[in-house]
């Protein structure tokens, strides 16, 4: 049994767990932090940290240097949730909706004509919505769009990347993209609304 | 009639994804339409106040230590020594001062040796329910569908680099459904699948890199029960919900069956 793949190369510990540990060390509030939303739970999200990291360090012989570390220990800390109790139940009680079809957001006739007004409601509710009221709104999306917006907006990765990290197309990385911002901007203006109620 | 910015392209644009060529299309067309600058300006608010919410919460203080020290742990229990004759030099050196603080340190390493199995035993019993879980979960059936040990067993040839037995007399109301080829810690296994009335059980069957057999040991994660044992250069770990006393009879079966006993 010499020819197994797993068997091939030698670890060498001392250097490779430093650079592991310098490649890791720096990502690990970010893991913590999108763990947390995934789980919503502190306990959890440790957990999640600890075991994805435990699972990145032995798998780290596997890791090809100059690819991208950061989209690879993400998918494991992603891998390692969809098979944790928290993401099995997460991921069955979400049904995946068709993917968008780019038709379906193109803009034609989405915009009418008109002359730019940069004080239009929606702009304002940008400008005006707090960290709560966008963090509830983020609480409400489904798991699938919500690790996409993380990803994509408070990790800042590129759409390659986070199709990399979701082992997804990148046509299914945009259309989840647009849906949940499209999401987002809805639950904002209901929340708007019912703020105004309360306020009248 | 003009043609508006797609939503995919004013998400693209929010977010830099633009080719040179789609970019210099998209500017000219937003400086002639007001519509499209306010839908592009919505984008960028919204990506920009996410990104912000989305920073929300801090690593607990004392994790990222953890982590180093479990690391630092983890790699020298794999690693195996070497150079021997290097280490023969510093043995005298290396006694004085073991004379000295060997009380200490072995108290020491004695406590870090406890927390380190500990904590690889807590990850062990995690991800070992978490397969059996998923496995539950999927509803799928065995990669290998037989109740036979002769078909199962020759099914894994060239799949694993070691092999194992499997008991042939179960007791009475325990049957072998198949088997699946997983992976736990990126290495692969076997994962026999075993019906005991109406309860599912997983025993994986792993090859130990290092260290000597471990004990006979029972933990509870999610509700499952784990009992995990190592023999000769196997680790038998199974998980189930059925009473843990059964589950250790079938582990046990399992471990008898691998030296002849």
């Amino acid at each position: 049994m010499t020819l197994l793949p797993w068997k091939r190369e030698a670890r060498k510990p001392g250097p490779q767990t430093s650079a592991f540990e310098d490649l890791a060390l720096p990502l690990l509030p970010a893991l913590y932090n999108v763990a947390f939303w995934l789980t919503r739970n502190a306990t959890d999200a440790e957990d999640l940290v600890q075991e994805s990291f435990l699972k990145a360090l032995r798998g780290f012989a596997g890791f090809e240097p100059g690819t991208n570390f950061k989209a690879w220990i993400f998918r494991i800390l992603r891998n390692t949730f969809l098979t944790s109790r928290t993401g099995l139940e997460a991921t069955r009680t979400v049904a995946l909706e068709e993917e968008l079809d780019e038709q379906s957001v193109a803009g034609s006739g989405l915009y009418p004509e008109a002359a730019i007004d940069r004080q239009t409601p929606e702009i304002n509710l940008m400008r005006l919505a707090d960290r709560a009221m966008l963090q509830g709104a983020l609480e409400k999306l489904p798991p699938p769009l919500l690790e996409v917006i993380l990803l994509c907006d408070v990790e800042e990765m590129k759409y390659k990347e986070i199709a990399v990290v979701l082992e997804i197309p990148i046509g299914t990385v945009m259309s989840r993209v647009a849906r949940a911002r499209t999401a987002l901007r809805k639950t904002l203006q209901t929340q708007n609304a019912q703020t105004r109620e309360r306020g009248a | 009639m003009i043609d508006h910015i797609s939503q995919a392209n004013l998400n693209a644009l929010a977010d830099g994804e633009l080719s040179s060529d789609q970019l210099s299309r998209v500017n000219d067309h937003l400086a002639a339409c007001p519509a499209c600058t306010s839908a592009a300006l919505v984008q960028t608010l919204l990506k920009t106040n996410i990104a912000k919410a989305g920073q929300r919460y801090a690593m607990p203080a004392g994790l990222e230590e953890r982590l180093k020290r479990l690391a630092t742990s983890d790699t020298a229990r794999r690693s195996r020594p070497s150079g021997r004759s290097a280490i023969a030099g510093w043995a005298t050196a290396a006694a004085i001062l073991l004379v000295i603080f060997s009380g200490l340190i072995l108290v020491q390493q004695g406590r870090r040796r406890t927390e380190l199995a500990a904590l690889e035993y807590q990850a062990q019993a995690s991800e070992v329910s978490d397969l059996h879980i998923a496995t539950l979960a999927a509803g799928l059936g065995p990669q290998v569908i037989s109740s036979d040990r002769h078909t199962v067993k020759p099914w894994f040839q060239g799949k694993l680099p070691f092999s194992f037995n499997l008991p042939e007399n179960l007791p009475g109301d325990t049957k072998l459904d198949g088997a699946n080829l997983t992976y736990l810690h990126n290495q692969p296994v076997a994962q026999l699948l075993y019906t005991m009335g109406r309860h599912r059980v997983s025993v994986f069957l792993a090859e130990r890199r290092t260290g000597e057999p471990m004990a006979e040991k029972q933990s509870e994660h999610s509700g499952f029960k784990v009992t995990s044992v190592g023999v000769g250069d196997l680790d038998i770990v199974a998980v189930s919900d059925v009473d843990p006393v059964r589950l250790a009879q079938l582990v046990s079966l399992i471990k008898n069956v691998q030296t002849g006993t």
